[in-house]
């Protein structure tokens, strides 16, 4: 059940994967980019950001930002 | 080990006999060493033939990269390389923001690569999680930079790690570099020309294992802590968008502005200082330019350029052949002088080199990197130029450091004048000049002698050592007491530990570390029980091994550890507090308070043997120190 929606400003984003490794972490126990619900890809100079089918949108990824690339907002019960 | 910090396995390629064989890490020894830099020194020492030459098949290249790359601590992304380098003839470490490439290697499973002998033809190595092959590099080799990653990129994608040379380093230039995802340079004093030297056009790492930690409880509370601290740093904005330039303030803020595309950062950092910037307008207009920092890319207007559209472009030139851009400046000052003077005949130095110039300086960056004529001379950098013009290259040429040229001091790029730790350590470290600070305070000039204690204590300095650096007790009357020799050596410790344990040593990142919760973080990452005191002990190894290692492969420090003639009298350095300048009497004592500080023969510059059994480098691995 989806907590929060995550809103992306990809042109904001540094690459630095943060999301990617608290994503893994939370959901995996280990730290592991390619085991991460979010996915950061790097084409020439821009960063595209998308969430694989298990996101559940818990809100790790955007606790992890410290560019304002991602950022979460509680949702109410009638919007879940 | 694994799913403790350390991946727990070694790689060796041997490029020879085409053989790939696979270690476990051994325990001890990570204990021993710590990880990172201080395992990469001592691998290199151990699997290193004595004597070698630096562009030999018997010169290993050890890669490596800490226990905490991989985890998600702040800035925690260093990759290095131990190697014997050409240009100094030493055994030297490179390190680098490790962007992808180092959390890619520990998650393939691997914490170190050591690549021997010589592969017969171009190629590359490719490591896919447990899938490790040698790759026939024919289509990359004779390409820039670049046009490497982008390569590697569009076959394997993002993010893939690339560690690659550009052409320079095919054709061994001693002044070229390798490059970490085409951002980060890794290796002044030639390290690419030790890749090409071995037919290794790139490493190529993508990994899906995942990092592990050992106490998670434990590193969750001390990493939480960590980030909230960063949060609330009053100037985390401001660093992210000035990056390096407010270490660096002659890049204009406005042109800056203009020029920023994005920031990147490497993976786990929070800071994000690499730059990605775009020319917005004239003819190079669209020219996109990653670049570990934007300081960087102003490099040729220190020479000259007044068009900063241009410098960005030639640095992009040099960058793509993977040249040192110091090295690379400061040769073409010496041949220009040459050429003014008539000793390099008009018709050889074509075109004119001219250092404000675009077209001459990427000409000439071309002709040395495919050694075409003249360039074939000046590829073979500082001494090569003596070789082949005698005393009057000798007389002309800047001041070097074991055969380099510093990067900082009269004549150099950076004219800044104060003396501090890393303008000592040009001279005192076995590699030779490289831009690193270890996080000393003296990194920015004239900073206020009371904010020195707190930082000392923060790098782990005890604290009778901090009496001894500050003097009598830091007093204003007592300013011109810094000991700048002392100090290094514990701005060299401090970059031990982070080094070591793969956290980045630029000062926006250290400032929120400290030696004591290094200590905790590496327990709690790696299981391995550590208190400051231990850490200490491990430093002072890993430290005494890398410089008898050099000692074993012909460092004389006596000789070889002394700061040149031009460094001194008019336009040279000042003394780091009192702006008086600086004499030869200064250094002398620094480099003895620095050999005193760690415990070796202060005339010498040698661990004495007391020294040497109490860190157990004694021994029948030890033989040949």
């Amino acid at each position: 059940m989806a907590k929060y929606r995550i809103d992306v400003a990809t042109e904001r984003c540094s690459g630095c994967l943060r999301c990617e490794l608290g994503c893994s972490d939370a959901h995996t126990k280990v730290f592991n980019p390619s085991a991460a619900r979010i996915q950061v890809t790097m084409t020439g100079s821009d960063c595209q950001v998308r969430f694989t089918e298990d996101c559940i949108a818990c809100g790790i990824c955007a606790d992890q930002c410290f560019y304002g690339a991602l950022s979460k907002t509680k949702q109410e019960e009638d919007d879940q | 080990m694994t799913g403790r910090g350390f991946a727990g396995t070694i790689l060796r390629v041997d490029l020879t006999g085409r053989e790939i064989t696979r270690e476990p890490l051994d325990r001890v020894m990570a204990e021993r060493y710590i990880g990172g830099l201080g395992l990469c020194i001592k691998l290199c020492h151990d699997a290193m033939k004595p004597g070698c030459d630096a562009l030999s098949p018997e010169n290993p290249i050890v890669l490596g990269a800490g226990p905490f790359v991989g985890t998600n601590l702040p800035s925690t992304s260093r990759v290095y390389s131990v190697s014997k380098l050409p240009s100094s003839g030493a055994i030297g470490w490179c390190g680098a923001g490790g962007f992808t490439f180092g959390a890619m290697l520990k998650n393939a499973g691997f914490d170190h690569i050591i690549i021997e002998g010589r592969s017969e033809r171009p190629v590359y190595l490719r490591i896919f999680d447990d899938q490790v092959e040698l790759v026939d590099a024919a289509h990359l080799w004779g390409r820039s930079v670049e046009e490497t990653c982008a390569g590697v990129w569009d076959t394997y994608g993002f993010p893939t790690g690339v560690l690659c040379i550009g052409q320079a380093g095919e054709n061994q230039v001693p002044f070229s570099m390798a490059f970490i995802d085409r951002i980060s340079t890794l290796g002044r004093g030639g390290f690419g020309a030790v890749m090409g030297s071995k037919n290794l056009k790139a490493v190529v790492v993508k990994g899906s294992g995942g990092v592990g930690v050992a106490d998670r409880k434990r590193y969750k509370l001390i990493g939480q802590r960590f980030l909230e601290r960063i949060r609330a740093w009053p100037h985390l904005q401001e660093a992210q968008e000035a990056g390096m330039t407010q270490a660096f303030p002659f890049v204009p803020r406005e042109e800056y502005s203009r020029l920023k595309k994005r920031r990147a950062a490497c993976v786990s950092c929070p800071i994000g200082c690499k730059d990605i910037v775009e020319i917005p307008d004239g003819p190079f207009r669209g020219l996109i330019k990653c670049t570990s920092s934007v300081i960087n890319l102003y490099t040729p207007v220190l020479y000259g350029f007044k068009d900063y559209r241009e410098s960005i472009k030639l640095m992009a030139t040099i960058d793509g052949f993977g040249l040192d851009m110091f090295e690379f400046f400061g040769i073409m000052a010496l041949a220009g002088k040459l050429a003014d003077r008539g000793i390099i005949p008009g018709a050889v130095a074509d075109p004119e080199i001219r250092l404000d110039s675009l077209d001459s300086m990427e000409a000439w960056a071309r002709k040395i990197s495919l050694r075409e004529g003249l360039g074939d001379v000046l590829a073979g950098g500082f001494q090569g130029i003596i070789e082949e013009y005698g005393d009057s290259a000798k007389e002309l040429a800047p001041a070097l450091v074991k055969g380099m040229h510093p990067y900082a001091g009269p004549g150099s790029a950076f004219a800044w004048d104060r003396f501090g730790t890393m303008e000592l350590g040009q001279v005192l470290d076995p590699r030779g000049p490289h831009v690193g600070s270890g996080g000393s305070p003296t990194y920015f000039a004239l900073r206020p002698l009371d904010i020195f204690p707190k930082h000392l204590e923060r790098m782990g300095v005890p604290r009778d050592a901090i009496d001894r650096i500050m003097g009598a007790g830091y007093e204003p009357e007592h300013k011109d007491d810094l000991k700048v020799g002392a100090l290094l050596r514990y701005s060299h410790a401090w970059f031990v530990i982070l080094g070591s344990m793969g956290i980045c040593a630029r000062g926006q990142i250290n400032r929120f570390y400290n030696a004591e919760t290094c200590a905790q973080l590496y327990e709690a990452v790696t299981g391995i029980p550590t208190d400051l005191p231990a850490l200490r002990e491990r430093v002072d190894r890993v430290w005494a091994l890398y410089r008898m290692a050099n000692i074993r492969e012909g460092l004389v420090p006596q000789k070889d550890e002394v700061a040149p003639e031009q460094w001194f009298g008019k336009g040279g350095f000042k003394v780091y507090l009192t702006g008086e300048p600086l004499e030869r009497s200064d250094t002398e004592r620094m480099i003895k308070d620095y050999y005193n500080e760690w415990g070796w023969d202060p005339e010498t510059g040698v661990p004495p043997r007391h020294e040497l059994a109490r860190l157990g480098l004694i021994g029948p691995e030890f033989r040949e120190l």
